[in-house]
């Protein structure tokens, strides 16, 4: 459940910490990878995304290695933040 | 710019302390970031917090990323915030390259390259954050002309001047700005220590023939990191009185 919560909680936040303007929560398949094709985000919007989280969730993503792997997908993300929130 | 809060490396003394005094003269309050001389550290305050209560001293290596980050981090612990870096800090081990000590070309690199780099990396996190930001890197005309005897403050210098360039189109849609300033000659402590030959040999390239004010650069700085210069990104500005 928790899981659950956080991946709609995480969809609205990257819509709008992202300003998308013409994607909604719903339409953010949490399988799809996030960044390079699907949403069309590139990697200049993950700093801002990752300074969003880092904030929200308490959570550290020191390099672009870790970067890749939380964010893989909405899912991945999801993961990411429960095994290393605060 | 009153309210905001900026760190100035090196900021104790020379053209630092006349950045670090234009800033407060604003009300942006300053953390001079020094590393060894305690003396220039406490008489830069008494002068400084004399003028207005705002500014602060951090003793601490720039060329060391966890002493970096410890400052970047106590700042914003400190204040909420971090508008402004003024990357300043820098040594200079002049020497001929054929007979240049490793030490010599590593240490430069280490202050004035990688300093840059760790404290530029350290502030973006804050500056993304709030959506506003200036970094400003002093360079030199070193960096511009190449001079003999500086291969490494050059190629150091050379390397602040390409990094500002690029992190300035990385981190632009945040609303930062990365710009650098290059003094040419700068009346400071160094200077008075040159005799007369040297000091008119400097002077017959400068074409407004006299040397420059720390005032005159730190009226530079100022400017890159008002609100007014906001569509100003990964420039440099020469106050060489035309020497480049």
């Amino acid at each position: 459940m928790e899981k659950e919560n956080l991946v709609e909680e995480l969809k609205a936040l990257i819509v709008k910490n992202l300003k998308l303007e013409d994607v909604l929560p719903g339409d953010i398949d949490p399988a799809a990878p996030l960044f390079g094709s699907g949403l069309g985000l590139d990697s200049i919007d993950a700093l801002e995304l990752v300074v969003g989280l880092e904030k929200t969730y308490g959570i550290r993503i020191p390099d672009e290695d870790v970067g890749k792997e939380a964010f893989a997908s909405v899912n991945a993300l999801t993961d990411y933040i429960l095994r290393n929130k605060k | 710019m009153s309210g905001c809060v900026a760190i100035v490396t090196g900021g104790t003394k020379g053209i630092g302390k006349a950045i670090s005094r234009s800033f407060i003269k604003k009300g942006i309050k300053v953390f001079m970031v020094f590393s060894s001389d305690e003396k220039a550290a406490e008489s830069a305050m008494t002068e400084l917090n004399s003028i207005d209560n705002i500014a602060d001293v951090i003793k601490a290596d720039v060329s060391d990323r966890n002493q970096v980050n410890a400052v970047i981090e106590s700042v914003v612990n400190k204040t909420g915030r971090l508008d402004i870096l003024v990357n300043n800090a820098g040594i200079i081990r002049d020497g001929l390259l054929m007979l240049m000590p490793d030490i010599n070309w590593h240490r430069v690199m280490d202050v004035n390259l990688n300093g840059v780099y760790y404290c530029s990396k350290a502030v973006l996190r804050p500056m993304i954050g709030n959506r506003w930001g200036r970094i400003i890197n002093i360079i030199s005309p070193s960096a511009l002309l190449g001079r003999a005897g500086q291969t490494n403050y050059s190629a150091s210098k050379g390397g602040v001047l390409s990094f500002t360039r690029s992190l300035a189109r990385e981190v632009a849609r945040f609303g930062i700005t990365v710009n650098a300033v290059s003094p040419g000659v700068i009346e400071t402590e160094l200077t008075g220590y040159m005799d007369e030959k040297v000091r008119g040999e400097f002077l017959s390239m400068i074409p407004v023939g006299r040397f420059g004010t720390p005032e005159e650069v730190s009226n530079a700085v100022s400017f890159l990191a008002s609100e007014e210069a906001g569509y100003i990104t990964g420039e440099y500005i020469s106050v060489d009185g035309g020497l480049t």
